[in-house]
């Protein structure tokens, strides 16, 4: 069973990929049921390896591809981080997507490319080895080019060709990082490190800014952030899958990957990484935040502020200490669940209300006030406001930055937090304060399945604030993690 | 939940925070929400009087650690300061009756009241944190709540420094929770002043705090909030809630050796926000400004008292002295604030005679007037100022309070259109005379137990002497002013520096969208990369991929071949 789960789970989201391919556009009923038993099936199977993977066991599947070339799919503390993080956000952005996309037309295409986008993202996280991620990072690629395109208009097409162009290049250049270095060390398995100790430094040098070029297109560093803002084009369901899960976490999580177990800390700070790749994550925080500063469409101040807010888990894994790699991990989940409720939101207001511009907020919160709420949440969690999310994980990146003796790191994050008020706080006033522009009925706040998600995972995202120190909290699921990196 | 201390107490302290915070989430199901406002306070006052010194509740799995505790300074501030919410409460319920957006206001007053009581019950760094900051943001509600372009302004202006001092304080508080390895305010204040870092840490502790307590030149929200909310609600502002950036201070300054520099520096910052407050507070027209300004002055003389405590053998004696002064300034101010809201429309001319002598007893009473609860204030701050400069200019600052006062007392004196004959409404005039009295009551009932002086002193000449003359001196100047200055007084804008601030604001902004423009309008460069080709290919390739009837499944079934080829 132990051997089975890790594709059990995989398949959880490719075999509603491949029905739903199949399923004619009318047969509604059919497609959300493939969907949502997927997607239900894989919270429930996270669920026992979460218990499983606390206690110590082991989830292992090892395939031979070709005579060396082995796909190994397993279960660790941190691949189960993401996980989780991924099979609940995809079950809300299901039902999300259900509503949302309604009668549109091209629905099956686009649940179909939306499973297979989840299936890659799985793959990713239960990957074992370098090769395996890159099969997988790569599939997710192009499952999720015609979701970017989906609406097929010259801006969708426009958008859909940038983000193939930027993640294309950045393939390559992960290819060739990726080849040169199991040339240099042999096959790439996550788990032990100690490995390249024998190769040369400029080498590894050279090699891990290859790794971090590729993954940091996804991860959207500074200045490979291009395609991430143009993308927001998609319909709402893809943005926030993008923005919380699937693509910029799929990146994130190679670098944390790339940082702990392929390099390993020590030898990072041997080779004098770690200050480098923070200053590369800090210009992108600051950077994405003068960014959103600047956006009037709502979407677009989301997608620089994701820009800005991804960046803070690879500073927290770049400071190479556990604490700051704590608050980091935590970051992950929680910028997820918080990114997720503000797209969920905006997706609303667009839906519900036909509003796209900051300037078009006035006084949503008397018209939609659950919505609202739930974007304002999100708002304030960004901002690093206690006890939402946000603040769990700016306070351990504070703490371990100066740890870490880099002071530096926390002028950033309160220049972070600064600029998120400047560019969140403007939406909750306009939401809050100001009078609506005419007189709209009541009654917008429908369906459920549009309005829920966004209340459910902002509720998510104060409560995983509220109970950081419980068993199980995303902070102590980091903790859990860092724990077993630094005392195997 | 560790139970340390009974379950009673406990409990109370619970409600304290946890009645206004549930009520906040149901207000929209009540009727009559401003009827709910004092009764929300009560937890709060009961926890203080009752509830034995030490009772503490440890919630570990909350946060990073939850935890209240009610020590005596806590204890203080938690008594006065519910009780001013209660009575403002009351006083809210006349004030607001009829009014607009009442579900709005009834929100943010509880979730401020919940905060700034969280303030004073908070048992470590990170839960002090938490209400702090609930307390900052939901003040933003009440200031604007008039919805006027006045009011907009001041709420930015506020929230601006109150986001700044959010960040401010949660780089001090990381970096000295780093330091202490441990949350407890005793840890934390160790650590701060022994970590390499401990200057930055204080200078962001000291903006973080200071923005609450109106310490310049951080100080100008004050006086441009204060007019703009609702009286209640002002009363609350200038009574309570500036009083957690003191309780702040209190909790945080390290008082040893070490961070004694930084006593010098809060003794200047103190003494020079106490004169700069009068100056400015006698060159306004609003009697709510003039107030607001003689509380930053009053918060500047508790932080220079704070600041002379910093690595003297014997800290306690000026932390007991802050915490007296701060009770009696916020009952006296909260008094005072109330009677604004009483006079402007009282209109029976032997009901306005009475309220001016209870209000002018208050007012002068802030400024030490013999026999007040103000007299045992200064009594108490006395002793740990010392005779030295900073003993003297305290002393000498009175002056400028009881001047301030009297121009108080007469521009509250005029008549107002809003005047209707009789007395008020017993909602506005109970919780204000209530209050008075509880600002002398309060005092006396503390002086013993925190200065450890006997009643009798307070008769003693030297120091009605000492108490009386600056009054008599301001009298004396006013009196020689309204004589001799024929023409109209002088202003100064509500806000004073911010008007500068603003219009630097002003200047960068317009020079950044020229900036903008001419970035916008620059000369097309050509491009280092060939884009155009790389476009190109990637349209051939997107053509083909465009046929999604084709690529979808084509993609599954490679991912089939490839699975089926493992399991092979």
């Amino acid at each position: 069973m132990n051997q089975l789960l890790p594709v059990l789970v995989l398949c959880t989201s490719l075999v509603p990929a491949l029905l739903i391919f199949f399923v004619k556009e009318s047969q509604q009923r059919t497609r959300t049921f493939v969907n949502l038993a997927g997607a239900v099936g894989k919270v429930v199977m996270m669920g026992v390896m979460l218990e499983g993977v606390a206690r110590g066991v082991l989830y292992e599947t090892r395939l031979e591809l070709l005579p060396g070339l082995e796909l190994l799919l397993r279960v660790d503390a941190l691949s189960l981080l993401f996980l989780t993080l991924s099979a609940f956000l995809w079950l809300l952005t299901t039902i999300y997507a259900i509503s949302y996309l309604g009668n549109g037309p091209h629905r099956s295409r686009f649940f179909g490319f939306f499973s297979l986008c989840v299936a890659a993202t799985t793959g990713i996280a239960l990957s074992g080895t370098l090769i395996t991620f890159f099969i997988f990072y790569e599939l997710l690629t192009l499952s999720t080019w015609p979701l970017v395109a989906h609406r097929g208009n010259a801006e969708s097409i426009a958008a859909g060709k940038r983000y193939l162009a930027y993640t294309m290049a950045a393939s390559a250049v992960l290819l060739l990082g990726m080849v040169w270095l199991e040339t240099l060390a042999g096959p790439i398995e996550f788990t032990v490190t100690g490995r390249l100790t024998e190769v040369d430094a400029t080498a590894l040098q050279v090699i891990f800014w290859l790794l971090i070029a590729g993954l940091g297109v996804k991860t959207a560093l500074v200045p490979l952030h291009g395609w991430l803002p143009a993308a927001m084009v998609a319909p709402a369901p893809v943005s926030a899958l993008l923005h919380a899960v699937a693509v910029v976490k799929a990146g994130a999580f190679g670098i944390v990957r790339v940082v702990y177990d392929v390099y390993g800390t020590v030898l990072l700070h041997d080779l004098a990484l770690g200050v480098p790749l923070a200053v590369v994550a800090s210009v992108t925080i600051i950077y994405g935040s003068v960014r959103a500063l600047q956006q009037s469409d709502l979407k677009r101040r989301l997608a620089y502020s994701t820009v800005s807010q991804v960046s803070y888990i690879v500073l927290g894994v770049s400071m190479l200490g556990p604490f700051a790699a704590i608050g980091g991990l935590a970051h992950l989940v929680h910028q997820g669940l918080m990114k997720i409720t503000m797209f969920f939101a905006a997706g609303a207001l667009a839906e519900r209300m036909g509003i796209y511009k900051v300037d078009e907020l006035d006084g949503v919160g008397r018209v939609m006030p659950w919505t609202a709420a739930a974007l304002s949440i999100g708002a304030l969690g960004m901002i690093g406001l206690p006890p939402m999310a946000g603040f769990i994980s700016k306070w351990y990146l504070g703490v371990g930055a100066f740890q870490g003796g880099q002071a530096w790191v926390v002028l950033v994050l309160v220049g972070s937090s600064l600029l998120n008020a400047m560019y969140f706080l403007p939406l909750l006033y306009r939401a809050w304060f100001l009078p609506p522009p005419r007189a709209v009925e009541p009654g917008r706040e429908r369906p459920l399945g549009l309005i829920a998600p966004a209340v459910v995972s902002a509720a998510a995202s104060v409560l995983v604030g509220v109970f950081a120190a419980m068993p199980f909290s995303p902070l102590a699921w980091a903790a859990l993690i860092i724990e077993r990196t630094y005392a195997p | 939940m560790i139970a340390s201390t009974g379950l009673l107490p406990q409990i109370l302290l619970v409600l304290t925070l946890l009645m206004p915070l549930v009520a906040a989430m149901l207000v929209s199901l009540l009727r009559r929400p401003l009827a709910l406002l004092p009764w929300m306070a009560l937890p709060g006052l009961v926890t203080a009087l009752i509830a034995p010194i030490g009772s503490s509740l440890e919630v570990p799995v909350l946060l990073i650690g939850f935890n209240l505790e009610l020590d005596r300074t806590g204890a203080v501030f938690l008594g006065f300061g519910s009780l001013l919410w209660l009575l403002a409460g009351i006083y809210a319920a006349g004030y607001l009756a009829g009014g607009r957006r009442l579900q709005s206001f009834v929100v943010f007053w509880l979730l401020t009241m919940s905060g700034t009581l969280g303030t004073f019950v908070a048992g470590d760094v990170v839960t002090f944190y938490l209400a702090f900051s609930l307390m900052s943001l939901a003040v933003y509600g009440l200031v604007i709540h008039d919805r006027t372009g006045a009011a907009y302004r001041a709420g930015r202006i506020y929230i601006v420094l109150a986001i700044l001092g959010e960040t401010a304080m949660l780089a001090a508080l990381t970096l000295a929770a780093t330091h202490a390895e441990s949350l407890q305010f005793a840890a934390v204040r160790g650590a701060l002043a022994a970590s390499p870092w401990s200057g930055f840490a204080l200078a962001g502790l000291i903006i973080g705090l200071g923005i609450k307590a109106g310490l310049a030149p951080l100080h100008v929200w004050l006086p441009l909030a204060h007019p703009q909310a609702p009286t209640p609600a002002s009363a609350v502002l200038s009574g309570v809630i500036v009083k957690a950036g003191i309780i702040g201070l209190i909790r945080l300054l390290p008082m040893d050796a070490a961070a004694a520099p930084w006593g010098e520096v809060l003794i200047f910052l103190g003494l020079g926000t106490a004169y700069y407050g009068v100056l400015c507070g006698l060159l306004q027209r609003d009697v709510k400004a003039m107030l607001a300004y003689s509380t930053l002055s009053q918060m500047g003389l508790v932080v220079a008292l704070l600041g002379s405590g910093i690595g003297v053998a014997d800290p306690t004696r000026n932390l007991d002295a802050a915490v007296l002064y701060a009770a009696h300034h916020g009952l006296a101010k909260g008094a005072l604030f109330l009677a604004v809201g009483v006079l402007a429309v009282a209109g029976g001319a032997r009901f306005r005679l009475v309220a001016l002598a209870v209000t002018g007893f208050a007012a002068f009473a802030v400024a030490g007037l013999p026999f007040t609860g103000g007299a045992i204030a200064k009594l108490a701050i006395k002793t740990p100022l010392g005779s030295g400069t900073a003993g003297a200019l305290v002393m000498v600052s009175a002056v400028g309070t009881a001047l301030l006062m009297t121009r108080f007392l007469w521009v509250l004196a005029k008549p107002t259109a809003q005047q209707r004959p009789g007395v008020p409404e017993w909602r506005l005039t109970v919780p204000w005379a209530a209050s008075a009295v509880a600002a002398l009551a309060v005092p006396a009932w503390l002086f013993a137990d925190l200065t450890g002086y006997r009643f009798g002193v307070l008769a003693d000449p030297a120091n009605v002497r000492d108490a009386g003359w600056p009054i008599l001196v301001a009298l004396l100047l006013a009196l020689a002013a309204y004589r001799l200055w024929r023409r109209p007084a002088p202003t100064v804008p509500q806000g004073d520096l911010v008007v500068v601030a603003e219009a630097l604001a002003r200047w960068a902004g317009a020079w950044g969208r020229r900036l903008a423009a001419a970035w916008a309008e620059r000369p097309a460069l050509p491009s280092p990369v060939p884009a155009a080709a790389i476009l190109a290919a990637v349209d051939g390739l997107e053509r083909r991929l465009r046929r999604w009837t084709l690529s979808g499944p084509t993609l599954v079934l490679l991912a089939i071949m490839l699975s089926w080829s493992l399991w092979h």
